[in-house]
């Protein structure tokens, strides 16, 4: 267990070094990380020569890239040129918005997946089961963002039952009121609603052929022939087993989430690092579009190293490899 | 030099091949519908000039006004004709997602090969690479890798799109293509041809390389539906051309002048539509293929 553990922990040291550099190397082979600063004519000559000398822009390639880490690891991520503040401080702004939305809706999306899933692939070619396959096919061609623009139509403005954009009514600020709360989540309920509708339903095929495949295992022919009730089989032995895989690519599919964050926050405004990615695009904010893909990326690889221990306490096999 | 015989010899496992393919055809629903739909909007494309009512980038009525008979899907904020937009955006997202598909298929090829047929340290640290790339956000990486190419002065826009999407793409072509060259690498004819003496290059790329393109062609025809979709989020998001109209753009340009709280639906809503018929085209054609090359999927 605890090699393993140490083993996992180096790999994603490494894969954490790996994205650093490629972050790196990619913003300062394309151009001037001061160029944009320096053509702001907002930008005093003092602040540009603290950034300058903060991550050493004058000296060679290897030192710019030490004091890049050095900085990093001080939550030094380099100054926005759109909102005049450090990098940091703003994605620190967003980042809990974000964080709000992907957490809830990875758990409730593979659940219902899980759930949907198992029922497709026990009744595997029932009406219930070829209109979840179809659909899946179908809402997989669709452009992510524009049936968050459908939903927005639909419900904010047709239906005016959700608000057209942003996490709170212009205005309020965050407080622990039951009407700030209200209010939140009812500006909450679309964005949400989406990314749930949408991984879930891309996910549903995955966990239906899973179970389809565990079901042509010799031990649920066993398990029918010793003559289990139907329902022990199903949840007992097949269901249980198509955890596992499900379990394996939470990972990606948080990765798979952050990248709905993007389109979803900008169709509703949502104020979260997702929103903050286009912000940084359509300013040409480069010092922050750098810092969300650290910041993003980092939180990839910390929710990789807790899936991987979460997976090794489920599946003692793990720990002994 | 090829003789006659291998020639002649040639011509006929074509002829074969594409006869098994047309009689797996007349047996797939789905790719039927697929290959009709494609060829639907790839002559669309071709022929948009004789298609389109007006030119998509003339002022040729009011702005924003909603549709009538002479603009079916009314104008854009610039008196542009929106359905002769929809027209010509096909050829962009076409375009786009062909080649962005093809290079990114071709990048992870040759990861996928040397990593197969080298083994040890490099198939390690190839596919060490290939795993991290992976497990990233994609879009989240796209987006970067879009946003700072174009600030190369060598490169257009589109260019930054296409390498974008495919420097972000390769590395499920990579896993699939080095599990085939690892089956591959361990037939007969490969030790021979290695008894003769035949160079690793030659061995991958002329022995190896023809084995795997049943796969290749499925993967490829599987990145189109996922490049035109990057394609389109990129321009969703500002990142595409401004002058090129792809359906993405269309989109984007509706949303910055707040056509949905306007309720004009008939300028947001026709592109996307676009957009998910064409990638559904492609993944059904997708499905087929890899129905036909692996017949055990098959019902």
């Amino acid at each position: 267990m605890k090699t393993y553990l140490i083993r996992r922990a180096i790999a994603s040291v490494i894969t954490f070094f790996a994205i650093i550099t490629i972050v790196f190397l990619l913003a300062r082979f394309t151009g001037d990380p001061l160029a944009e600063l320096e053509d702001d004519p907002r930008m005093t000559p003092e602040v540009l020569a603290t950034i300058k000398a903060l991550f050493g822009l004058d000296k060679p390639l290897h030192i710019q890239y030490i004091s890049f880490i050095e900085n990093l690891f001080r939550g030094e991520l380099g100054f926005s040129l759109h909102y005049m503040r450090p990098v940091a401080a703003v994605i620190a702004e967003r980042l809990p918005y974000t964080l709000a939305l992907l957490i809830p809706s990875i758990t409730l999306s593979n659940y219902l997946a899980y759930k949907i899933g198992i029922e497709c692939g026990w009744r595997r070619g029932s009406k219930f089961d070829i209109a979840m396959v179809t659909s899946s096919i179908f809402l997989r061609s669709v452009p992510y963002f524009w049936l968050a623009i459908l939903f927005l139509y639909v419900f904010s403005v047709e239906l005016g039952v959700t608000p057209l954009f942003g996490a709170m009514t212009p205005g309020n600020r965050p407080s622990l009121t039951w009407e700030w709360i209200a209010d939140y989540l009812w500006h909450y309920a679309l964005p949400f609603t989406v990314l749930v509708f949408r991984a879930t339903i891309v996910r549903v095929l995955y966990i239906r052929n899973t179970l389809i495949d565990i079901l042509g295992e010799d031990y649920i022919t066993t398990a029918f022939a010793k003559g289990l009730p139907d329902k022990e089989v199903k949840y007992k032995h097949a269901a249980r087993n198509a955890l596992i895989p499900i379990i394996t690519v939470l990972g990606l599919r948080y990765a798979y989430l952050i990248d709905g964050a993007i389109l979803t926050e900008t169709v509703f405004s949502y104020p979260g690092t997702g929103r903050l990615v286009y912000e940084a695009v359509v300013n040409r904010d480069y010092w922050l579009l750098q810092g969300v893909v650290v910041i993003l990326a980092s939180s990839v690889i910390v929710v990789n190293f807790v899936i991987d221990l979460i997976y090794s306490l489920l599946d003692p096999r793990v720990r002994y490899r | 030099m090829v003789s006659r015989l291998e020639l002649s010899e040639r011509m006929y496992t074509l002829r074969r091949s594409l006869n098994e393919f047309m009689f797996f055809l007349r047996h797939s629903r789905m790719t039927q519908v697929g290959i009709a739909l494609l060829s639907a909007i790839v002559l669309m494309a071709v022929f948009a000039d004789f298609i389109a009512p007006y030119d998509p980038y003339a002022r040729v009525g009011n702005a924003m006004e909603p549709p009538s008979p002479e603009h079916p899907l009314g104008t854009n904020d610039m008196g542009q004709d929106i359905l002769s937009e929809l027209i010509y955006g096909a050829r962009i997202s076409l375009f786009v997602g062909f080649v962005a598909a093809i290079s990114g298929t071709l990048i992870g090829t040759l990861v996928g090969i040397v990593a197969g047929y080298f083994g040890g340290v490099v198939d390690e640290v190839l596919m060490r690479i290939t795993d991290i790339w992976l497990s990233m956000p994609m879009l989240l990486f796209t987006i970067f890798l879009a946003s700072i190419l174009t600030k190369l002065p060598s490169f257009t826009i589109m260019v930054s799109v296409i390498l974008a999407i495919a420097l972000t793409s390769w590395p499920g072509a990579a896993r699939v293509v080095r599990s085939a060259v690892l089956g591959i690498k361990e037939r007969p004819y490969i030790e021979a041809a290695r008894a003769v003496g035949s160079s690793d290059a030659r061995i991958m790329f002329r022995h190896i390389l023809p084995n795997t393109v049943p796969i290749l062609v499925v993967m490829v025809i599987n990145r189109v539906a996922g490049a035109m979709l990057s394609e389109a989020s990129l321009s969703f998001l500002g990142l595409g051309d401004p002058t090129a109209k792809s359906w993405g753009m269309i989109i984007h340009y509706a949303m910055i002048r707040n056509a949905v709280m306007l309720r004009m639906w008939w300028w947001f809503l026709p592109p996307g539509i676009m957009i998910s018929i064409t990638v559904l085209a492609v993944v059904l054609i997708g499905i087929g293929l890899e129905e036909y090359f692996n017949p055990r999927l098959r019902r």
